[in-house]
């Protein structure tokens, strides 16, 4: 019998509960705080920063900030990025004693206007001195709001992703894709606050949550690597019958996911399960069926999943990955992997991480306004492997085989993540000889673009070895090749009869779970 | 006899092809001729998935069938089914020119074609247009409007439509061998002709015909087909389930289904056991009564639940005063009542042809509802030429670009 115990849940881990602050930075910052406030978001202090007092004042925040005294005198910015600047440096022991002693600290702006442009980037910096990590979660201006703005935000959106820890960036034109076309323009930028607020009590949880297969901090970041890039949510939760399909199909509906189009080319995607007592492994392995279908096989997973008795009936699921934008500049994969690298601790102590974090924050921000190109970045990984042909390379061209060859490349250090045990039964059966050969491939594609995120992975990849319950990972992988192979039976080579999700011809008492014998 | 009066169905089954010939009364009641079947292989949850394998096993019936009943078989009706079948009602309407009022009969033949201006998958094919109802100015409930005076004539149609190369595939077979096909007719449609009288029909009934490679269904409502469709799911599946469940082979697993199956759980004694012989008749393995039972229960229950679910995307499953009738071979299976009137929480009951005279006992049976019903349907079609008030609605069928 495959149905997970109902006494299994792990005790609720109290000290783990990290402080956490979210700051609504403008106008559209304090809609998506209210927004927030509104979907019972309990477990973070929200703090409202505005210039605009009337704004502000309306504003449901537990604690408000109020910009630029001196600068705006309690007006708006009037859509000048450098007067939110200027507000906001001014404001900035205020800020400093809101961020207080977070750990991890959301910034939510929109984007293009005068507060949210200029102020967010100096929020950003506040916080990171704190020591808190930082996630930003940034609304891109609707096209129509006409160039300049689009301009603004873009740069503001730089500058942000140079400073934050990670950057999620929503385009509201994409949020026009889920509001009807008949629906009022509010409806279309609430679409916008609802879609932060999900992401952000979504991810509180997902780092909160004590899981069977915990997800940490270091696998979000994981997820996040890319910079300047795309990124792609997706939250959906159901309580029906045919729960893990109905909770994927709502995540992958986000308008951030593209229906899960855009997943297929992710190098690494993070999913999350949460359910109650009642969840099964099987419906777990239904919905990362499922979900493997969106994705390519290269595509590390990482993989999570949570009993949590309040969730009652309910099961979610959160992805989270993201797209490297070509020719992006990717400073980000310098400061994660010294900070994945603390996290084990972090269980331990959390303070350790603090430490580390703020001081590599800066080298990568550095490191890639002066030089996107592959030379400087090789070094501080592993230099002597990659520096010799370097600068044979030229990146451009080349990006399209790489990152072709860097998929297959994913296969041997996804075989890592398993434990060690589990990977030596495996290879002995099938991949043998590919071991064998692909590092080699691998060792010389490498070199030309050493900056690509993805080469850190090997390392990253010790972390999820501390979780708790590796071993469950493994064992629900190979239970759904089992699941495949045989049951389908007389139906096997004919057309599935997919509804609601599921394949009818595999037997009712095998997808029920239900013992015959 | 006249050769006109002599209407044969044929249904390509997933377990079995069934030629059914029958000659229409001057009454209008059907006399059964003879039935001819063969078992079917080459198709796959009502799909024909091997051509020439299907073929032959067509011809073996359609031999047999004139064999049977003495009778040379020139043109069939022809059942289709396949999870491929969808419907939907819609709702169509023309405005009398200024100069006339009196409702004729080509002004029902535009509503119909406008009813049917609306979109279907490129590569679907209509095939049927039921008319449920007209409206002649905003007058609800109107049968039949012709002679009617009125400005606006609107009509409701439930409309079945499927993948054309499919249907086209089913078709194929019965024209190489060579066979004429008169018309070709969702089997739902076909077997509700049979299993419900008019008085059901208008007080609102269900048919589930659940066969060996997919339920279709029918829900009736105010005399009016409303929804209806195919799951593709049948009776295959639980012998697949019972020879995946007790690791049987699946001849032997089918066995087991038809001679022992059941629906209802806890009906037997504790270990209670069926004893599975082979071939040679040595006694083999033993199988815990309550464990087949189970599987059988389980796919059924869950046969239903999705059809109910499936039913109950519109209002319509709440109208239904008669009940539901189960036909097709799985019928059999003891306790199916039972459960779909669990399930529905409506009265069910398991159902075959009704309204035949001729070799009755050998068509009292549900396995062949559908075959049977063709012949009705076929009936039905040629006097609905010169409609006998409202009984029968189906007007002709829609069959562009398929023949």
């Amino acid at each position: 019998m495959i149905q997970l115990s109902r006494n299994y849940s792990l005790p609720e881990r109290e000290e783990e509960i990290i402080p956490i602050k979210v700051i609504g930075i403008g106008g559209a910052g304090s809609n998506a705080l209210d927004r927030m406030v509104l979907d019972g978001l309990d477990k973070g202090d929200l703090i409202a920063a505005n210039t605009d007092v009337q704004s502000l004042a309306s504003s449901v925040a537990a604690s408000k900030v109020q910009l630029g005294r001196g600068v705006t005198r309690g007006l708006g910015t009037g859509g000048d990025p450098q007067l939110g600047l200027d507000a906001a440096t001014e404001a900035g022991d205020e800020l400093r004693t809101a961020c207080g002693e977070a750990r991890l600290i959301f910034l939510c702006t929109g984007l293009g206007g005068g507060t949210g442009s200029g102020a967010a980037p100096v929020v950003a910096e506040l916080a990171r001195e704190t020591g808190a990590l930082v996630i930003t979660f940034a609304t891109m201006p609707f096209a129509f709001e006409g160039k300049r703005r689009a301009a603004q935000a873009q740069e503001a959106l730089l500058e942000l992703q140079k400073i934050s820890s990670a950057v999620i960036c929503f385009e509201n034109d994409l949020m026009g894709d889920i509001v009807a076309p008949k629906a009022g323009i509010h409806q279309a930028f609430a679409a916008a606050d609802v879609t932060i607020s999900q992401s952000v009590r979504s991810i509180i949880s997902l780092i909160q949550r004590p899981g069977l297969i915990r997800i940490g901090f270091d696998d979000l970041l994981a997820a996040l690597r890319n910079s300047n890039s795309r990124c792609l949510f997706g939250y959906g939760e159901s309580d029906s019958d045919n729960r893990p399909h109905d909770a994927l199909t709502q995540a992958l509906k986000n308008p951030l996911m593209d229906r899960g189009r855009m997943l297929s080319d992710a190098t690494s995607v993070l999913v999350q399960v949460a359910g109650g007592p009642g969840m099964t492994l099987s419906e777990v392995e239904i919905l990362m069926q499922e979900l493997n279908r969106h994705i390519s096989d290269d595509t590390q997973i990482l993989f999570g999943t949570v009993v949590d008795g309040r969730m009652g009936n309910r099961l979610s699921v959160t992805i989270i990955s993201s797209l490297a934008a070509d020719g992006a500049v990717v400073s980000k994969p310098v400061f994660e992997r010294p900070s994945a690298a603390p996290v084990p601790s972090p269980q331990a102590g959390p303070e350790t991480k603090r430490s580390p974090a703020p001081e590599l924050e800066s080298q990568p921000a550095v490191e890639a306004d002066t030089a996107p190109e592959a030379e400087p970045s090789p070094s501080p990984d592993e230099p002597g492997k990659f520096v010799p042909e370097a600068e044979s390379a030229e990146p451009p061209p080349l990006v399209r085989p790489l990152q072709m060859i860097e998929a297959t490349l994913n296969q041997p250090e996804l075989a890592d993540e398993t434990p060690s045990e589990e990977t030596d039964s495996i290879g002995d059966i099938a991949e043998v000889p590919e071991p064998a050969a692909m590092p080699q491939i691998v060792e010389q594609v490498r070199e030309p673009e050493p900056q690509q995120p993805r080469v850190i992975l090997p390392r990253k990849k010790t972390t999820p070895l501390k979780e708790p319950k590796p071993a469950e990972n493994s064992v629900a992988k190979q239970e759904v090749l089992q699941f495949e192979s045989v049951t389908r039976g007389r139906f096997e080579k004919s057309e599935p009869t997919i509804v609601e999700g599921q394949d009818l011809d595999v037997p009712t008492f095998l997808r029920k779970n239900v013992r015959v014998k | 006899m006249a050769s006109s009066d002599l209407m044969v169905g044929l249904e390509i089954g997933t377990s079995k092809i069934c030629v059914v010939v029958g000659e229409g009364r001057p009454d209008g009641t059907i006399k059964i001729l003879g039935v001819g079947q063969a078992p079917s292989r080459g198709v796959r949850k009502g799909e024909i998935v091997d051509f020439e394998t299907a073929m032959k096993c067509v011809h073996e019936a359609v031999v047999d069938a004139e064999t049977k009943s003495d009778v040379m078989i020139r043109s069939v009706y022809v059942g289709v089914a396949g999870a491929h079948i969808q419907s939907f009602n819609n709702r169509g309407s023309v405005s009398l020119p200024e100069d006339r009022d009196e409702i004729d009969e080509q002004d029902i033949e535009d509503v119909k074609t406008n009813a049917r201006e609306v979109s279907i998958p490129s590569q679907n094919a209509f095939l049927h247009s039921i008319i449920q109802h007209y409206h002649v100015d905003g007058q609800d409930g109107v049968l039949n409007p012709v002679g009617m005076l009125g400005e606006r004539l609107e009509a409701d149609f439930h409309i079945i439509h499927g993948v054309r190369t499919r249907i086209q595939n089913t078709i194929r077979c019965v024209k190489e061998l060579p066979l004429d096909v008169e018309d070709v007719v969702f089997t739902a449609l076909a077997a509700a002709q049979v299993v419900l009288t008019p008085h059901q029909k208008s007080l609102g009934a269900l048919v589930i015909d659940i066969g060996g490679g997919t339920t279709d269904y029918i829900l009736y409502v105010d005399g009016a087909v409303k929804q209806s469709g195919v799951l593709g799911v049948g009776g295959d599946h639980i012998t697949n389930d019972i020879s995946m469940g007790l690791r049987i082979p699946m001849t032997r697993a089918e066995k087991l289904k038809v001679e022992e199956g059941a629906v209802t759980l806890g009906n037997c004694l504790p270990g209670e056991t069926v004893q599975l012989k082979d071939d040679s008749g040595f006694a083999g393995k033993e199988i815990e009564r309550e464990t087949l039972n189970t599987i059988i229960h389980l796919r059924l229950r869950e046969t239903f639940e999705l059809l109910k679910r499936k039913l109950e995307e519109e209002p319509f499953i709440n109208y239904i005063g008669e009940g539901i009738f189960i036909t097709g071979g799985c019928s059999h299976l003891k306790g199916i009542d039972h459960l779909a009137e669990e399930v529905f929480e409506l009265p069910a009951r398991v159902a075959h042809a009704q309204t035949m005279s001729g070799l009755t006992s050998a068509f009292e049976n549900p396995q062949f509802s559908a075959a049977i019903g063709l012949i009705k349907y076929a009936q039905a079609v040629q006097v609905d030429r010169r409609p006998t008030g409202g009984i029968r609605r189906i007007f002709g069928k829609i069959f562009s670009g398929m023949r």
